[in-house]
């Protein structure tokens, strides 16, 4: 499994990637790489088209031009493993927490019992052991994410897709999670792109932040964060990387 | 949840006392109109005739032919059989026009035409199809029930919070695999509550299609009544369709109410 530093070679290419929703020009000819077991975070100005862009990456919606490849060939949900956290929870609420961890794999049509190994481990590291027979409506919506989050690891994905996962959960929770989600990541190598508004929370996760501009939506600046881990957020050099990004947001 | 359980709204007394005033003032009034001759009873039996026939017919086949309960027998057999029909076809018929654009496109004009019919119309043809048997009302009964079964497994299915399907897509899920894992348990609430509109759909076109075409069962009680100019027998059949119906509806409910339990917490 591929570890921080190890990133060589490109896994995700992103070429002339644009956008149309009629006459609005929302992604504007973005072009970009991501490494194999990077994890890259987007931000950008509310509306400039963070969720289209994850969208169009995960083909839930028809991209107006451009391309976009894993490992070569154009993404494809059916071929490739992609997988989405969502802004929302999007927990199934007839399934046990177990069961709707295990509904990626599933899908996917993986063998019982190497989903049963998966989810021992998984559910191990996010702390879900204890709750894995309770249903959604019984515990509380920090852990509906974390069942996101685990679903979306369980299924070892290519390239794993989050939309603010914790953008509406309180700042010493989100530590937490960030934290959880870090070491998931690590232990697991996938390559992930996470889209948030807070800077704060791209410095602390990212090793690369792409900063994207207003509409119509170009890539402005991408900003490489080379920081040793576990980051502190008090530390000068996080603070000044801070306040770049925050000052590339400003700019426009 | 448990913390709103706890709250128990308590009954005022007038609620208890009043519907027991109400209904024993109802019967009492009803009674009086008939027997001081205000109502002659050829138009309406009291309800002590009507208490004393139930009786006397639950013995007794004549003037009509079969005991009471024979009656209420023939009628639940006819409407449930209708009713399961209706929602062995409909449920799948629904969910699957819920889903899938085939299914749709092509079903959903015909059955907008057919919908507004009322099945009370098709009467005379079954009787030309199938004679004044069982058949004919079990067509009838299946008619009325069907239309509330496909509408609310459409609206269920169609009610399936579209991340979800979204989430699905995204681990390259198939269009089978989520009408099957997502848009099924979605509906489920939607056509558990199909269950009883179908049932009081069937149970109401039963009558409809007795009082026109039978002999037997509750509904021709009260034609029979008409013919032999016989008002308590009229109002027995009347009592009898509420009573069974009513009785119906208390099953149906309990059982709603476990498998829904089951299957969602
Ligand atoms: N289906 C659609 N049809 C037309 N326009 C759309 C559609 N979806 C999004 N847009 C437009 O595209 C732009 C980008 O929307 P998007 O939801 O991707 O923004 P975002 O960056 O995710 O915003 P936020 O930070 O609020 O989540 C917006 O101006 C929006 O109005
Ligand atoms: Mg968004």
């Amino acid at each position: 499994m591929a570890r921080e530093g190890e990133t060589s070679q490109s896994k995700i290419e992103v070429r002339n990637l644009t956008k149309r929703y009629g006459e609005l020009l929302v992604l504007d000819d973005i072009n970009f790489d991501v490494a194999e077991g990077e994890f890259v975070a987007i931000v950008g100005p509310t509306g400039c088209g963070k969720t289209t862009f994850l969208n169009a990456l995960s083909r839930l919606i028809p991209i107006t031009q451009g391309h976009i490849r894993i490992d070569g060939e154009d993404a494809d949900p059916k071929r490739h493993n992609i997988s989405f956290v969502f802004q929302e929870p999007t927990c199934l609420p007839w399934r046990t927490v177990r069961d709707n961890v295990a509904y990626g794999m599933e899908v996917k049509g993986l063998p019982q019992a190497e989903i049963n190994a998966r989810l021992e481990k998984i559910l191990e590291l996010v702390g879900l052991t204890q709750c894995q027979n309770l249903y959604p409506n019984q515990i509380s919506a920090s852990m509906l994410q974390r069942i996101a989050v685990s679903r979306a690891f369980a299924v070892n994905p290519d390239l794993l897709l989050m939309d603010e996962p914790y953008g509406q959960l309180d700042v010493k929770l989100r530590f937490y999670l960030e934290d959880e989600l870090l070491s998931l990541w690590q232990k697991l190598g996938s390559t992930v792109l996470f889209i948030t508004h807070n800077i704060e929370e791209a410095v602390y996760v990212a090793q690369r932040i792409l900063v994207l501009s207003n509409k119509p939506t170009k890539i402005k600046a991408e900003v490489k964060v080379d920081l040793p881990r576990p980051r502190d957020f008090r530390d000068p050099e996080f603070v000044r990387i801070r306040k770049h990004v925050t000052e590339l947001i400003r700019w426009w | 949840m448990t913390a709103y359980r706890e709250v128990r709204v308590r009954t005022p007394l007038a609620l208890k006392i009043l519907p027991v005033l109400s209904i024993a003032s109802f019967f009492f009034l009803w009674e009086f109109v008939v027997r001081s001759g205000i109502v002659p009873s050829t138009m309406l039996a009291a309800p002590s005739d009507v208490a004393r026939l139930f009786v006397v017919k639950l013995t007794q086949a004549d003037p009509d032919g079969a005991l009471l309960q024979e009656h209420a027998w023939v009628s639940i057999q006819e409407a449930f059989t209708g009713y399961f029909l209706s929602l062995a076809v409909g449920i799948p018929l629904g969910l699957a026009m819920g889903w899938f654009v085939m299914a749709e496109g092509l079903a959903r004009p015909v059955f907008e035409i057919i919908r507004p019919i009322p099945p009370v119309a098709w009467i005379p043809l079954t009787i030309f199809w199938f004679g004044i048997g069982l058949p004919g009302k079990v067509f009838i009964i299946f008619l009325g029930g069907l239309v509330p079964c496909v509408i609310n497994a459409y609206v269920g299915v169609k009610m399936t919070n579209p991340t979800l399907i979204q989430m699905a897509r995204t681990y390259g899920a198939s269009d089978w695999q989520i009408f099957r894992q997502l848009c099924i348990p979605s509906a489920l609430p939607m056509v558990f509550g199909a269950l009883q509109i179908a049932l009081a759909c069937c149970w109401t076109n039963l009558v409809a299609a007795e009082l026109l075409a039978a002999d037997a069962g509750l509904g021709f009680l009260i034609t029979m009544g008409r013919r032999l100019a016989m008002p308590e027998m009229v109002v027995l059949g009347m009592v009898m369709v509420g009573l069974t119906g009513a009785v119906i509806g208390v099953v149906i409910d309990c059982v709603e109410k476990r498998l829904l339990a089951g299957i969602r917490r």
